[in-house]
């Protein structure tokens, strides 16, 4: 997760870095510990420490996790003579390693030839069959065929096995709601937010796939997911709190022919219209009227 | 920085010292008289004379038989020792996950399932970008 501090240090040591201030592995270190996908930047800063000898060799061993590095932004970047080179370099150094037995099948899965990485995949299966990292990039090259069902069943079997790999939890929610399949995108929603209850993006993410599916309970749940991840971000969320306002109406609406018993539900409703308004009123005034017409509609359609 | 380290220094070895004439108070009983009123002193001040509650109850016990000397070196001690501990360290770091400096911004780009026959593929490539051997 990147918090605030965290992304305020990368934007500066990015611009020190864009304006040639130096700096350039402090901000190749960050990006890697935060996971990040800047392949750009990593690949225009990471070869200008690798072609500078002097540079390379203040490195010690962390040189060679730059070259891994600087090869994978290489690809992502398309610039595959560059990866192979790198790559040439680290077999040079490690002959008999698997992790650039790893790095050289990801360059035949950038090329493009998809048979030739599967086979040097199940290849490297072979040798140790619990490698996580390669039974996720078979469902990543399923992903990148289109193959997208069978991308599916590639990442249920790994689930079966590491249940506790939150990543791809989320991958295998993000396919399925890119399918449609709400349901199952609940699921995964669901086993993300007990293994990480803090996270109020999964909270946020989960209530609008309930909202989505509709139904009663699932409206009612869904609001209940939207005021905790409001809890959990102290009230700035502006989505949750337009969340609660549409869940409210929509259960009014859906009630409606039915016997209607007074709930407390508007006090929430009424509050979060009451804090939406107040942010909006500090932050983009000129949009006020809008929101507070969109706000009278909601709770007069109730 | 350095004015806390050397206060907690001070207020360290005003525990020590506390702890000495304890020690040699206790000789002293021993030599008039036969009394243990509690388990073996000289453990509890060296494995914990910088522990708060065994302070405490150290300062509670002296009170009624050492008087007052113990007593105000060890209370000036916990003062000393206790403020050095909270200004030497330096920045506290926030709890709340919803401070400003906590909130989660983003979450990490899924890496392990990135794939590379993107949109970006179309983008010229910088001639440039060579690695030198």
């Amino acid at each position: 997760m990147v918090t605030k501090t965290e992304e305020n240090q990368l934007n500066r040591l990015e611009s020190q870095v864009d304006n040639a201030g130096g700096g350039a592995w402090e901000y190749l270190c960050l990006v890697r510990k935060l996971k990040l996908r800047r392949s750009d930047k990593v690949l225009k800063h990471g070869l200008s420490i690798l072609n500078n000898p002097s540079k390379r060799s203040a490195l010690g061993p962390e040189e060679w996790t730059l070259y891994e590095q600087v090869a994978v932004a290489a690809m992502d970047c398309q610039s595959l003579d560059v990866a192979k080179d790198c790559i040439k370099v680290l077999r040079k150094k490690f002959p008999d390693s698997k992790r650039v037995g790893r790095l050289e099948a990801l360059l035949l899965e950038a090329k493009g030839s998809w048979e030739l990485a599967d086979k040097a995949y199940s290849s490297l299966l072979e040798d140790n069959p619990l490698d996580q990292t390669i039974h996720k990039r078979r469902v990543a090259m399923a992903k990148a065929q289109g193959n997208i069902p069978g991308a599916i069943e590639w990442l249920n079997k790994y689930l079966e096995i590491f249940m506790a790999d939150h990543d791809a939890w989320r991958e295998l929610a993000e396919i399925y709601v890119s399918l449609q399949m709400y349901k199952q995108a609940a699921f995964c929603y669901e086993e993300l937010i007990l293994s990480q209850p803090t996270v109020p993006l999964y909270h946020l993410a989960y209530a609008d796939v309930l909202y989505t599916l509709g139904g009663l309970e699932n409206l009612q749940t869904a609001k209940k997911y939207y005021t905790s991840t409001i809890d959990l971000t102290g009230g700035k969320n502006t989505r949750a709190l337009f969340g609660v306002c549409l869940c409210t109406s929509a259960i009014t609406q859906v009630t409606k022919g039915k016997s209607k018993e007074e709930k407390e539900g508007s006090q929430v409703q009424s509050l979060a219209a009451k804090v939406l308004e107040k942010d909006y009123k500090q932050r983009a005034p000129d949009k006020l009227p809008q929101l507070t017409t969109a706000l009278k509609s909601l709770t007069l359609s109730s | 920085m350095a004015l806390g380290f050397a206060i907690g220094v001070f207020g360290v070895l005003i525990l020590f010292h506390a702890a000495y004439s304890t020690i040699q108070y206790r000789g002293l009983l021993k030599i008039t008289e036969e009394e243990f009123s509690g388990p073996p002193f000289n453990v509890i001040i060296t494995l914990s004379s910088l522990n708060l509650l065994t302070m405490m109850r150290f300062l509670l016990s002296n009170l009624w038989f050492l008087g007052s000397q113990v007593v105000t070196e060890l209370s000036l001690g916990l003062v000393l020792c206790m403020w050095a501990a909270l200004t030497v360290p330096g920045k506290f770091l926030s709890i709340h996950p919803d401070s400003e400096e906590n909130r989660i911004v983003s979450l990490p780009a899924n890496v392990d399932f990135m794939i590379f026959n993107h949109r970006g593929k179309v983008f010229p490539v910088e001639m440039d970008l060579k690695l030198k051997q």
